[in-house]
Parts: structure tokens; C-alpha cells; sequence
């Protein structure tokens, strides 16, 4: 059943507000989604002055900015800052993308960042991502090929290996799964798009030989059908890729051939 | 483990065109559910006779009866056009975003427009 509300220990209530210590005027309030596992608390938001002066461009150096200057408990994943790895996935000014790809300038009033929507908060603005890679793994996302030996070159045309351009770069940072609301309510059933995109991945690759048990695999009412191209996926993603128009294409693989 | 909060979802994410149509979509098709109920019960007052189908056409001709049936003419309207819109996008097309957000725009005001035009003929103003 769609559960609109939050459960009871999910309830946000308002925390701390760190005053600006800088005398700066150019000031924007950050609030910033906090639970610590330590403590047995609810989670909180707490609120922090941020001199935009003396502030690069994303969201990413605003968080690193609180963490060096104002706040050192804050909790947040990053590495690469550059749009590559997808570790900072999170929910910026009601939308999903890469912390260290959003311009805080494109976000209007005060900033809020949550964790990635709808997820187990391990702390701040970490989601529990293990239900997603468990369902990334059931795809089997590895080229299955018998009839070639290992040591062979396997080729393929270069109108086959376009067929993978916008499905190879996803780098699984879930931005579009836990966007999605089908995916909010029936996660532990529906793929969602991050791994749909990755199952249309593998089964357009003209060198892998399975693509008819993988398509069997997906054909499921559950598994792929909950996709009602709401496209809160397609929004989202931070690469600019379209998984909801691969759900169709999956979808549409399966209405004509013969599985 | 401990007793891990759930994150914010639908409290926090911002809506945009395509979300709206869609969960619209949803929202006319229990409308138009009920809005079917309404017509049979219309019919059904239709064969009692003139006497019996006075009494739906007084509540029809009320206030509250035109804003049903004007609120249906919409529903129905807007689950056409969106469902076109679907048609389409099963088909494999329409899924840029640009595109998305022009399809969800006709359907917003097609619907509209399309409630204005049955009204204009059904009141036999032109």
C-alpha cells in the first residue's frame, strides 16, 4: 500500500541554526537534513549561514565549506567532484542530482539537501543504496558469451556498439531510481529505472548471447511494468540520460518478439 | 541495526510537468470511474419517464450539477489526451525532455480548450 507519510521515527523536526560568525553580507541559508545513529534522536534539520563570498560554484562546496568552517559533524558522501563517480547523489532544492554538479545558483530561496528520496538513513545525508545493488546484481550486468573462447576478439559493428551510447555511461549514483515514486512504494519489487537501464544495456549488446532469457528475466509485472513514465527519472539524472525511454524500449521488445 | 529513519520522498520533491500529467491521469481515470456511475444513473431516470427524469434534470441544471458535468467534460478531456500521450510514448517516442514537457503542456490545455469547445456546441452557442 502507498504510504504518503512519513513513519513515526522518520518525523523531521527543526535543530540547530548556526548564525554567521564572517560579517559577510552575501549570505544564504543552508538547511541540511541530519540524523547521527549515535544518539536516539529523530532527525533534524539544522540550518547554517553561508557567506557566499568566499564560495565556489556547487552545491558540493557549500557542504565542504560547513564541514571545514562551521560544522565538523556533518556527513556526506563524496570523492571525485567531478561528475564521474556518483557518490553525491542527493536531494538539493526538491530535485535529485550530484552535489559536486549542481550550481547552488540555479536553486532559488534558501537550499535544502536531503538524502537521496525514500531510502534508510544510515546518517545525514547518507542513504542505504544495498537494496539497489542487490537488484543491479540479479541483472547479471556482465557479458554472457559461450560460443567465443576468452582469448577471442569478439566484434562489432559500429552500428551495434552505438546502440550502448546513452545506457553505458550511467554511473549507478541513483539519482533516478530514488527519484521515482513507483519506485518509492514498490522498491523491494520494481527494478527501477538505474538497473532498467542497465538490464536494456546488456540485452541491446549485439555480443552477448542471452538477450532472450534476459528479457525473460524482466518481463515481470512487478519487476518492470510498475514504470508508469511519471519520467521523475529522466529529470533527474545527472548525465543526462534517458532510462525511462529504455523502459519503453524494453517494454516494446517485449510486445513484439517472441519470448 | 538500529531503527534506521526513512528520508523524505514525496514531502520534499519538487513536481514538474510530466509528474503532474501523469498523477492527473491517475486522478481523472477514478473520476471518470464515478462519472460513468452518474450517466447510467442519468439513463436509468431516462427510461422511468418524464415524471422521474424531472427530478435528475433539476439537480443537473443546479449549481452543483453543471459543475459535475462541466468537471466530467474536463476529466474525461484530460484522460484522452494523456492517454494518447502514453499511446505515443509505448510507441518509443516523445521521451526527450523537452519534448515531455510540450506533450504535458497540450494535454493541460487541450483538455481545457477541449471543455470549452464541447461546451460551446453543447449549448448550441455557435
Amino acid at each position: 500500500m502507498v504510504q504518503l507519510s512519513l513513519p513515526k521515527n522518520s518525523e523531521i523536526k527543526k535543530g540547530k541554526y548556526f548564525k554567521d560568525k564572517t560579517g559577510s553580507k552575501n549570505l544564504r541559508k543552508v538547511n541540511i537534513y541530519r540524523w547521527d545513529p549515535s544518539t536516539d534522536e529523530g532527525p533534524r534539520i539544522d540550518t547554517y549561514e553561508v557567506d557566499m563570498d568566499n564560495c565556489p560554484s556547487k552545491v558540493l562546496d557549500i557542504l565542504n565549506k560547513i564541514k571545514n568552517e562551521i560544522d565538523s559533524t556533518i556527513t556526506y558522501r563524496r570523492s571525485c567532484a567531478h561528475g564521474v563517480c556518483g557518490s553525491c547523489a542527493m536531494n538539493m532544492g526538491g530535485k535529485n542530482g550530484l552535489a559536486c554538479t549542481t550550481p547552488h545558483a540555479e536553486i532559488d530561496g534558501d537550499i535544502d539537501i536531503y538524502p537521496l528520496p525514500h531510502l534508510k538513513v544510515k546518517k545525514d545525508l547518507i542513504g542505504d543504496l544495498d537494496g539497489l545493488y542487490k537488484q543491479y546484481q540479479s541483472i547479471e550486468p556482465w557479458l554472457k558469451n559461450n560460443s567465443t573462447k576468452e582469448t577471442t576478439e569478439i566484434y562489432q559493428s559500429k552500428e551495434d556498439r552505438a546502440k550502448l551510447d546513452g545506457a553505458y555511461e550511467c554511473i549507478m549514483c541513483a539519482c533516478c531510481s530514488t527519484s521515482c515514486p513507483s519506485y518509492w512504494w514498490n522498491g523491494d519489487k520494481y527494478l527501477g529505472p538505474a538497473v532498467l537501464l542497465q538490464a536494456y544495456r546488456w540485452i541491446i549488446d549485439s555480443r552477448d548471447e542471452e538477450r532472450k532469457a534476459r528479457l525473460k528475466k524482466v518481463a515481470d509485472e512487478l519487476k518492470l511494468y510498475r514504470c508508469h513514465t511519471i519520467l521523475n527519472c529522466t529529470n533527474a539524472c545527472p548525465k543526462g540520460l534517458n532510462p525511462a525511454k529504455a523502459i519503453a524500449e524494453i517494454k516494446k521488445m517485449l510486445a513484439t518478439a517472441n519470448v | 541495526m538500529k531503527n534506521r529513519p526513512l528520508s523524505p520522498h514525496i514531502q520534499i520533491y519538487k513536481w514538474h510537468i510530466s509528474s503532474l500529467v501523469s498523477i492527473s491521469h491517475r486522478i481523472t481515470g477514478i473520476i471518470n470511474f464515478f462519472a460513468i456511475t452518474l450517466i447510467c444513473i442519468w439513463f436509468a431516470f431516462m427510461l422511468l419517464g418524464e415524471s422521474e427524469y424531472q427530478t435528475i434534470k433539476i439537480f443537473l441544471e443546479s449549481f452543483l450539477g453543471k459543475f459535475i458535468l462541466i468537471g466530467i467534460t474536463w476529466s474525461f478531456s484530460f484522460q484522452m489526451l494523456s492517454e494518447i500521450r502514453h499511446l505515443i510514448m509505448d510507441l518509443g517516442y516523445g521521451f526527450e525532455l523537452q519534448t515531455t514537457k510540450i506533450t504535458g503542456l497540450l494535454v493541460i490545455f487541450g483538455s481545457i480548450f477541449l471543455t470549452i469547445v464541447v461546451y460551446i456546441f453543447g449549448r448550441g452557442v455557435i
